[in-house]
């Protein structure tokens, strides 16, 4: 994380946000590494005063981790480029919440990423989350939402005191996990942490007759139990229920909501092994507020989850048919409500070198529940019983549309049978959609078989390299062409190749192939190795292979899209200082709001262009920081 | 000495009697062993010297050929009375070097190597080389592995394929108007064998649908064909086999391409995104039917902006930094720099006003 681009785009982010004497500490913390107070006065020459109410806000906003050794008795204060990165991805994560949540949801998280982390006594206290008459409009249909679901309850009237919107908001949150609690540990950076625990380890009893090797594995063991409980700020526990989170079930409006138990039922006996908290089914109170001294904070890891989901779910909009994504994305919202983080080791394993992780396994009658029943499953997929005979013989290769209309003709008297098959079968209708998905060119699921009953499960490590490889190929495709493509698929798959063997596996002629070759080993995305088949090394007696290594550009890539990320934020700041006096003139307190009654035609014109401009320059950071996601977080 | 000069003629009638056998018994092909010969019984049982006075015979009248079978043993083939004749004419030398190119068989033989065996010196070599093309008993073939090898084979065979490089290459080039008009024919045919086509009578019944969200289904105006993808473990899938039996009978191509040269055409396909490969047998298409048609009948020089065949853009490939070619030179304040890229200029012209 520490290259050069990452601490510019960085600094870029946090001066963006926070003014540029956050920035000027963050930098100097980022390149200096740990600093006392003492030496922060220093180097960045900001009286301590000032510098203390700073790095108290900066603490405040995670931006800054802080360590006390109880030895020393000295605080250290060292940069968190991770939350200051994540504040890119901000706009994404509102967006996704405000899709799932509504605009009320998206709101108060807006407010807790405003805050850094909040209490929630003062998130009630705050004034822009007391839905007023104002903000009505706005979440609206939330609110018709909760209305309903207090009505199926019976618990409360048509009156909703606004305390209970929001603590029906935060539960929500909560439940889906996109918060947290914040404990002592999230201030410490994960080295501090892991020092400190060791430290306790050893310091403890049980050790004490431990030595060598024993105890360093004992150590290493106890470690990762200490760490995960000590940065464990889980919200969910009682929240989910049978995985899926409470109030999900019951936003289903029309004709799901009244069996409500006798389905919880049904899922309590489906996976029953899976999540046994069947019995803190108490938590359907929506009476019970959260705690007010609680703390909370964004949870980034889990959101990250929710966004590489939805990554997956467009890889399946590409291809499939609406019907087939939507059931994947129900798929995908199950399994997401039972994974926390994207992958368990910190950086991204080699290529190769990558174990398989899957999902849990979400139960094939659990998710035939979820789907909407009047998405038409059956009609959405071809009929599987044509007889091949019949289709060799009406189809034949060429390419009259006649044909054509033969087969189709003859394929939809099957289509009839099956639909009424699917009657009574609409599991096995959302299993061929599935298994649709399973197989190439999609690969986005797998089927497991779980003590009798049909799971589905998401090889996250494999779809995870996949989406990795897409954007690598999207760039060598933009830069160098389809035939480029083609032989950076074909390296890929065959591993080093020679010249001749790459000509003839790609079928490209020699000229075209070296233009390609060359073109793209000065961009760095192949490269040649030498293998001399005697000592003299001479080029007539050596062999050449070439080869792609998609870890290494990964990385490359990865570094020149930070840069690239700083680059339009530089450019946007650049454009901002053209416009500076226009643009404090729409920003005038009384200006802003009123721009039609204040501004002149030509002003107006002039502000839209602004706007348009620092959208797309604003909306391409995003991009960009898409395809960080996808090869730094994914 | 002594008896075979009693029994010169009985020698030569002997071995022409052996030889007729020979051809009349077996294909010319067989590779003969001793105890084959013996057992014509055409030479007395087990008189040895007498079979190798016959067979020496024959091989100085080029009817034979001498050969070494499996472990070191003598054998011989026979040469038909035609080719033999030819042989009888070539001098010693000429008969050396086409004996070499002859053992070579279809794969052709290198210059280099033809002089590396035969020991002759390169201008004799050559003069041999040439009076041998002159008479039309070999001719030189171009190898596509090393082009700039002078290869020759004898002239009444067909190069193999490691030679000509496959049914791909035109005169050792790389056909690749061939391979495109081959590898669209495949997509095509493997597209429509892969998607179902709605029914026009099913289309219309499809579009009433609602769902419980509200959204109604969108459905492509009725002038487009609908296609559906078949679910999974469907059959109908193309296999190999099918397609090559469907692009020889298409007539468009003049050679007949065998079974290896298509799955060859095909694992390229995969590789362009274009195919994929159920269990290596069968082929599915990752386009629809339209959708290759519609791509195939583009010409090659149009906007690239309007294809959505190409994988979808992402971040890099829309920013001006991802095509820079001085990115790496950028530095904020430096000789260049974000502020005075010309590239985000141009770019915020054309994108900003797009991007409401």
């Amino acid at each position: 994380m520490a290259s050069q681009y990452v601490a510019e785009l960085c600094m870029l982010l946090v001066e963006d946000n926070f003014g540029e004497l956050f920035g000027r500490i963050f930098s100097t913390l980022h390149r200096y590494e740990r600093l006392t107070l003492q030496r922060l006065v220093g180097f960045t020459r900001i009286s301590e005063s000032r510098l203390r109410a700073a790095l108290v806000a900066m603490i405040q906003h995670h931006l800054v981790y802080h360590y006390t050794p109880l030895e020393e008795g000295v605080t250290y204060y060292s940069a968190n480029v991770h939350a200051a990165y994540y504040l890119a991805r901000s706009g994404k994560i509102l967006e996704l919440v405000e899709d799932r949540l509504g605009r009320y949801a998206a709101t108060v998280m807006s407010t807790i990423m405003y805050l850094g982390h909040a209490q929630v006594s003062h998130l009630e206290a705050l004034p822009r989350l007391q839905p007023g008459p104002e903000m009505n409009g706005a979440h609206g249909e939330q609110e018709v939402r909760e209305k309903h679901e207090n009505g199926v309850n019976g618990m409360n009237g048509d009156h909703i005191p606004s305390q209970s919107t929001l603590h029906l908001t935060l539960k929500d949150l909560a439940a889906h996990g996109y918060i947290l609690r914040v404990r002592e540990a999230h201030f410490q950076s994960s080295a501090d942490n892991i020092l400190d625990i060791e430290r306790h380890i050893r310091l403890g009893e049980s050790v004490q007759n431990m030595k060598g090797k024993k105890l360093e594995e004992f150590v290493l063991e106890k470690r990762a139990d200490m760490l995960k409980e000590r940065l464990d700020g889980d919200l969910t526990r009682g929240l989910i229920i049978n995985g899926v989170p409470r109030g999900v079930k019951r936003r289903r409006v029309n004709g799901t909501s009244d069996d409500l138990d006798n389905k919880r039922a049904r899922f309590d006996y489906d996976n029953a092994g899976i999540s046994g908290d069947g019995e803190e089914n108490g938590w359907w109170d929506d009476d019970i507020p959260m705690e007010s001294s609680l703390t909370i904070r964004v949870n980034y890891d889990k959101l990250d989850v929710a966004l590489r989901n939805r990554r997956f779910l467009d890889l399946a909009e590409r291809e499939a048919p609406r019907e087939t994504s939507q059931v994947y994305d129900h798929l995908l919202r199950r399994i997401e409500y039972q994974t926390t983080k994207c992958r368990d080791s910190t950086e991204i394993p080699r290529e190769g070198e990558e174990g398989e992780q899957y999902s849990v396994s979400i139960p094939l009658s659990a998710l035939t529940q979820d789907i909407d029943p009047y998405v038409d499953l059956v009609g959405s997929l071809g009929p599987m019983d044509t007889s091949p005979n019949k289709r060799l013989g009406k189809r034949h290769f060429d390419d009259t549309v006649n044909g054509d209309d033969d087969g189709g003709g003859g394929g939809g008297d099957d289509n009839d049978d099956g639909t009424d098959r699917s009657d009574g079968n609409r599991a096995y209708a959302v299993d061929q959609h599935l298994s649709l998905l399973a197989q190439p060119p999609f690969n986005l699921t797998s089927k497991r078989l779980n003590r009798g009953l049909v799971t589905w499960t998401i090889e996250f490590r494999h779809l995870a390299r996949k989406l990795r490889h897409l954007e690598l190929e999207r760039i060598v495709e933009a830069r160098y062409g389809d035939v480029a493509l083609r032989v950076i698929r074909v390296l890929q798959a065959k591993g080093k190749l020679d010249e001749k063997r790459l000509q003839e596996v790609s079928l490209l002629p020699f000229k075209d192939l070296r233009q390609v070759l060359a073109s793209m080993q000065t961009g760095g995305f192949v490269d040649l190795q030498e293998v001399p088949r005697d000592a003299q090394r001479q080029p007539s007696r050596t062999i050449f292979l070439w080869f792609y290594d998609p870890d290494r550009i990964r990385d490359n890539i990865l570094q020149d899209t930070y840069k690239s990320m700083s680059r339009c934020l530089q450019r946007l700041r650049f454009e901002r200082g053209r416009l500076k006096e226009f643009l404090e003139k729409t920003e005038r307190s009384d200006v802003k709001g009123n721009e039609e009654l204040y501004l002149s035609e030509g002003e107006l014109e002039r502000l839209r262009e602004w706007r348009a401009k620092e959208s797309l320059l604003l909306g391409e950071v995003a991009r960009l920081d898409d395809m960080v996601a996808v090869m730094r977080d994914y | 000495m002594a008896s075979a000069g009693t029994s010169g003629g009985s020698v030569t009638e002997l071995a022409s009697r052996l030889y007729d056998a020979c051809i009349s018994q077996f294909s010319h092909d067989h590779l003969f062993y001793q105890q084959d010969l013996l057992g014509l019984e055409i030479l007395p049982s087990n008189d040895l010297p007498l079979l190798l006075q016959c067979t020496q015979s024959l091989v100085d009248q080029k009817l034979f050929r001498l050969l070494q079978g499996k472990n070191d043993r003598l054998a011989w083939k026979i040469i038909p009375r035609e080719d033999a004749e030819k042989l009888q004419n070539l001098s010693p030398d000429e008969s050396l070097v086409y004996n070499v190119i002859h053992s070579m068989g279809r794969s052709g033989i290198w210059v280099r190597a033809i002089g590396g065996r035969t020991n002759l010196h390169k201008s004799i070599l050559d003069r041999c080389l040439k009076s041998l093309e002159g008479k039309n008993y070999i001719k030189s073939v171009h190898n596509v592995k090393f082009p700039s090898r002078k290869m020759y084979m004898l002239a009444g065979l067909a190069p193999s394929e490691e030679v000509t490089g496959g049914a791909w290459f035109t005169d050792g080039v790389l056909d690749e108007n061939f391979i495109n008009v081959v590898s669209g024919f495949i997509e095509f045919s493997v597209s429509k064998k892969s998607w179902y086509e709605v029914p026009a009578s099913d289309r219309s019944r499809n579009k009433r649908l609602k769902t419980a969200d509200g959204s109604v289904t969108v459905k492509k105006e009725s002038g487009q064909k609908e296609y559906l993808p078949y679910p999974a473990g469907y059959k109908g899938y193309p296999t190999v086999a099918a397609l090559t039996a469907a692009i020889n009978q298409s007539g468009i191509t003049p050679v007949r391409l065998e079974e290896e040269n298509v799955t060859q055409l095909l694992e390229m396909l995969c590789y362009d995104n274009k195919l994929v490969s159920l269990n290596g047998e069968a082929y599915k298409s990752v386009k629809n039917p339209a959708e290759v048609k519609a791509r195939q009948a583009r010409k090659p020089g149009e906007d690239p902006s309007v294809v959505d065949d190409q994988l979808v853009r992402n971040g890099m490939t829309e920013v001006p930094c991802g095509q820079c070619p001085v990115f790496n030179l950028c530095v904020p304040g430096g000789a260049v720099s974000p502020e005075n890229c010309e590239y985000f200029e141009t770019w915020i012209h054309e994108k900003g006003p797009l991007s409401f």
